[in-house]
């Protein structure tokens, strides 16, 4: 990511997950509202949060990403009817593997946000940004990067 | 027990009901058996059933060059057992076609392997036939996963500094996914590198993200042979992950896999009564 | 690659939060891009020129617009590409608007996010493919499943449209519920007399094919190409061959079966016409009551046909049927409240089903049906008596989660007040009560309907809920409260008529699941937007209307089957579909066969498939995704352990390209 000057010590990376038809939407929706949150969120979009593989997740915080966020449609609001269904049971297993490695839960996050809450986007990005920020850069995670294999 | 599965075996190879047995050889009684695959009905006599038979068999169910030699019989204790059920869910295996022998298990090992120590299907499942009697008990869900409380009451940094720790050892031999009978994909994803989803650097990083989506791709598929963590050169204690995907499994699908051939699959699959109170 | 990246100023939009000329600059620098520039309107009639003179002169081979949400001109960028010759899934866009712009206002901050944001989209560009429109030819042929009003009208507008019908009924005649209706509300116009000149065009009319007492076995194909295979139920009695004449349902010995069309109010022979105007109107032997299907004794109707008709050893025919789009009017049911059933509970206190002479809405139609048992006359069906005080009770089952059914059945209330109605019009000493909980009566002259009723034709309105029935003597004791009055009351009741909630007809669900599509909790099948898609599904070809959507009356169900007739008609007005590329591919090579993808598909788009050799035999399985089915979620991608499959525009490569610019 660019280096970004701003008051603040430390800026976190953040990189979110969304999907195109309510978390993207809702994106949109905060902006045309001129709805303000820190600069520091990277949205990928993706068609739906069924898509969202987990490796996905490890590669963000390979990439230098300090908190990670998954969000989609509510339930039953799905575009693709199932998809987000799938992203969840997914996610309930896969927060087990991350918790038992011993990664940091406060630095992933996973939310329904729909097309029309534009308002709980900006809350959550603030959010996420503003605890990411105090809990500081993942330094625990990226020794693991660096560390050679013996 | 040892006549019985001898017997068996010959008959199935005379009769041609098979043409290959898989199972176990021991050339040193003290050592460990091996894999052996028998395909004449005289080479019987080489099959052994003892406590060092620790593979597991149904591995080659799925691969090529056994797949060659035409229908298999496969022995298998009660922790095998299980992966046969899966991979007939799975549709590697055509479950009609492949004739499975139950041996009866006390645990393997002396002393027994830690998944012996809460085995609750000594007697096989699942199986064309079973071999040798054992008596089981019901075994609580919280034993099964003992090891994974202690490691679970350290803190998350102290966690991922184990693991950093434990990693540091990979050698990225995948041995942990040569050996393991669910690890049939034909082109792993870690050996794909447009893109390279894996990192394939030698940093633990790139170890960790290996291991995470071997344990991942397990998740609600593993049975608990432990296989990966006898073959890890490293002495990495694979068994770990594997528990805490399959306590998470049990937890909240009430689902073990490999236990009941007909239960739905957890992944693949979903419940619009699924639990989301880690989701905002 | 030779990427123009295009960065807009949206006039002060973008440009007041972001340097635009800075961020132009360094994209400049990147791999692969052959120009960056930045201008103050991008779609506007000189920003596309500007566009398309870049792509022309250039030669670029990929082009990133940074300007407003994708949600908002990825189509017109698209486009203008198309037009100069650019692959149009080569054009991705940079949200620097909606994303940057308008929700960043420190300036520096803003221009670095900016600058991330095409980065990202560089990165993706460079993996893109081009792709092509999906074409699938369409089968200018349509099934409507279901016979009563809704199918009918949808049939007969589809085949008046130039179209050929398919209609399925799973009953020996079309006409569903409609056709048992004494009159109709508001009007008092009978019911029969309005449905059976469409019942007998549906029979008559050149383009539509019937199949009754036939039932919908299994559905495979996508939209346009639907292969639907049909169960035609051993009816016993070639229809080609009979003529209707009677002779064998008057002779038949089998007297006392109950009639469903009757709703069990009447009896029927063992071979019979569910009603005198049935379409088609020839028999069908009830396997179930004939002696001669059951002991191989009798046979009178056989000896009676003089055209040879009876065929004793008639089996189930298994029919498929190839048509372009499915239009599912299955309609209702009304609820059993005298037994439990799953979610469903009973309503013992009500003795429905203990007492002959507590009934429901629609056993009550055919009592005052003139074609009924009772030839329209109000008889009650434990003694034949002349009801003298009748009660209605509304809401039962409906509006109540403890009995299962949270929701109003919508119809009761208009039905009930009808009701009250034709029994003052029949038994004009008669006095007609009526519990209700709320009178809902929304739509054109329905309030007045409703105060005709309590006004000129006396009946009796109570608000409030009837907590007991009991008999005594051949006498109804109805026990109930009437809020207004705020007292409790006891009436004594010679008939009581229960309003009991509308559900989707049986098998609803099974029927749901061959079609792939959804339902609620309640068994109704879902549409796919409530607003803007009313008749649509999440399945493509796949259109709902009438009452197994949800409870409706008989011109909601109309209007519904008409609009889905006019989708079907917009699908049939071209020859070929085209559909957006954006779908998954197997990689068959690596495909390990293990189906997950195919568990998980939400629009079971990918089927098990054999690989063979020339000689046949199997070298291996694996998935294959039907792209005419494919609605490109990528559910499958992330479920596929081997990344063995991907999807198109949204490509792992594409993905972790993305991801890897965050460095």
């Amino acid at each position: 990511m660019s280096e970004t000057q701003t008051k603040h010590d430390f800026e976190p990376k953040i990189v979110a997950y969304v999907c195109n038809w309510c978390t993207y939407l809702g994106a949109d929706l905060a902006g045309t509202n001129r709805l303000e949150y820190p600069p520091n969120i990277r949205i990928l979009r993706l068609p739906c949060t069924g898509r969202i593989d987990f490796n996905l997740i490890v590669k963000a915080y390979e990439m230098g990403a300090d908190a990670v966020l998954v969000s989609g449609c509510h339930p039953g609001d799905c575009h693709y009817t199932s998809g987000n269904y799938h992203a969840r049971r997914r996610w309930m297993l896969f927060r087990v593997l991350l918790e038992g490695i011993g990664f940091d839960m406060r630095r992933v996050h996973f939310t329904w946000i729909s097309a029309a809450e534009a308002k709980k986007f900006q809350e959550v990005v603030i959010d996420i940004t503003e605890q990411t920020r105090a809990l500081g850069p993942y330094g625990d995670f990226r020794k693991l990067l660096e560390a050679p294999v013996c | 027990m040892l006549n019985d599965l001898r017997q068996t075996a010959r008959q199935l190879l005379a009769d041609k009901k098979v043409d290959v047995v898989i199972g176990y050889g021991q050339a040193d009684p003290a050592g460990p058996a091996y894999p052996v695959f028998i395909t004449r009905p005289e080479d019987t006599e080489q099959l052994v059933f003892n406590d060092r038979c620790y593979n597991n068999l149904t591995t080659f169910l799925t691969r090529k060059e056994i797949r060659a030699m035409g229908r298999a019989a496969v022995l298998v204790k009660g922790c095998d057992a299980k992966s046969v059920v899966v991979l007939a869910v799975e549709s590697q295996i055509d479950r009609q076609s492949v004739v499975v022998i139950g041996m009866a298990c006390n645990g393997v090992g002396q002393p027994s392997l830690a998944k012996c120590r809460t085995c609750d299907v000594h007697m096989p499942r699942h199986t064309d036939m079973v071999i040798g009697q054992a008596a089981d008990h019901a075994i609580e869900a919280k034993d099964r996963y003992a090891e994974l409380a202690e490691m679970m009451s350290k803190s998350a940094s102290e966690r991922l500094a184990y693991w950093g720790q434990e990693l540091s050892r990979c050698v990225k031999c995948y041995a942990c996914r040569q050996v393991c009978p669910m690890c049939y994909c034909e082109r792993c994803v870690a050996d794909k590198n447009q893109p390279q989803v894996i990192k394939t650097s030698a940093t633990t990083m790139g170890n960790l993200a290996w291991q995470i989506n071997r344990a991942f791709h397990l998740a609600s598929r593993c049975v608990g042979c432990d296989e990966c963590t006898r073959a890890c050169p490293a002495g990495i204690n694979l068994r770990l992950l594997n528990l805490m995907l399959a306590q998470a499994t049990e937890e909240q699908f009430d689902y073990r896999p490999g236990m009941d051939k007909d239960a739905q699959p957890v992944l693949g699959c979903f419940s619009v009564k699924d639990k989301e109170c880690f989701i905002k | 690659m030779r990427i123009g990246v295009f960065t807009c100023w949206c006039g002060e939009n973008i440009a007041r939060h972001v340097d635009c000329q800075k961020v132009a600059e360094a994209i400049r620098n990147l791999l692969g891009v052959h120009c960056s520039v930045d201008y103050k309107y991008m779609c506007s009639d000189p920003g596309q020129s500007m566009i398309r003179e870049q792509i022309r002169n250039g030669k670029l081979t990929g082009l990133v617009v940074a300007a407003c949400s994708p949600h908002m001109h990825l189509k017109t960028f698209r486009k203008a590409a198309e037009a100069e010759g650019l692959n149009p899934y080569m054009v991705e866009m940079a949200n620097v608007r909606e994303h940057c712009a308008w929700v960043h206002h420190d300036r520096e901050a803003a221009t670095a996010k900016a600058i991330d944001i095409i980065r990202m989209a560089v990165a993706k560009v460079q993996q893109n493919r081009p792709l092509a429109a999906i074409r699938v030819p369409v089968t200018k042929r349509a099934m409507v499943i279901g016979g009563g009003v809704a199918g009918i009208q949808a049939a007969l507008d589809i085949a008046d449209a130039g179209f050929e019908v398919v209609l399925v009924e799973r009953d020996p005649s079309i006409g569903g519920k409609m056709a048992g209706l004494s009159e109709t509300f508001p009007t008092l116009d009978c019911s029969q007399c309005i449905l059976t000149p469409r019942m007998v065009d549906v029979g008559q009319h050149p383009r539509i094919k019937l199949h009754t007492y036939s039932e919908v076995e299994a559905v495979n194909g996508y939209v346009g190409n639907f292969k639907v295979t049909v169960r035609k139920k051993a009816r016993y009695v070639d229809i080609t061959k009979c003529n209707g004449c009677g002779d064998c349902w008057n002779k038949c010995p089998q007297k006392k079966n109950l009639s469903e069309f009757d709703f069990g109010m009447g009896k029927r022979t063992a071979i019979y016409v569910p009603f005198p105007q049935a379409v088609p109107a020839r028999p069908v032997i009830d396997r179930e009551a004939c002696t001669m299907l059951l002991k191989g004794k009798c046979g009178i109707c056989a000896k009676k046909c003089t055209r040879g008709a009876i065929n004793f050893e008639d089996q189930d025919q298994l029919i498929t049927e190839d048509v372009g789009a499915i239009v599912a009017a299955t309609g209702y049911k009304l609820c059993d409240i005298g037994k439990d059933e799953g979610r469903y509970k009973g309503y013992g206190e009500y003795g429905f089903g203990r007492y002959a002479d507590v009934i429901d809405g629609l056993q009550f139609e055919r009592i005052v049906s003139a074609s009924g048992p009772t030839g329209g006359e109000i008889k009650r069906p434990s003694d034949g008596k002349t009801p003298k005080s009748v009660v209605f009770i509304c809401c039962v089952g409906s509006r109540d989660d403890a009995k299962g059914c949270g929701y109003c059945s919508k119809i009761c209330c208009m039905y009930v007040a009808k009701h009250t109605m034709l029994y003052k019009h029949k038994v004009h000493d008669g006095q007609a009560h009526v519990f209700y909980m709320d009178i809902r009566a929304g739509g054109k002259n329905y309030e007045e309907f409703v105060r005709r009723a309590i006004e000129q034709d006396g009946a009796e309105y109570h608000r409030g809920r009837v907590s007991r029935i009991t008999e005594h003597n051949g006498q109804l004791i109805v026990r109930g409260v009437d809020t207004l009055v705020g007292e409790a009351m006891t009436i004594e009741a010679d008939l009581v008529v229960l309003a009991t909630a509308m559900r989707p007809a049986d098998g609803v669900e099974s029927l749901a699941q061959k079609l792939n599509i959804g339902y609620d909790e309640y068994g109704f099948l879902s549409e796919s937007h409530p607003k803007l898609r009313p008749v649509e599904t999440n399945t493509a070809g796949v259109l709902v209307c009438g009452a197994c959507q949800a409870p409706k009356d008989i011109p909601e169900s109309v209007a519904q089957a008409s609009a889905a007739a006019a989708k079907v008609m917009m699908l049939f007005a071209r020859d070929e579909l085209t559909r957006e590329p954006e779908v998954a591919e197997v990689n068959e090579q690596t495909c390990a066969a293990c189906f997950s993808c195919v568990r998980g598909c939400p629009y079971k788009a990918i089927d098990e498939a054999d690989i063979t050799d020339r000689q046949g035999r199997l070298i291996k399985r694996t998935a294959r995704v039907n792209p005419g089915l494919c609605m490109g979620c990528g559910t499958c991608v992330a479920i596929c352990p081997s990344k063995s499959v991907d999807l198109a525009g949204f490509t792992e490569q594409q993905v972790y390209a993305m991801v890897e610019s965050l460095v």
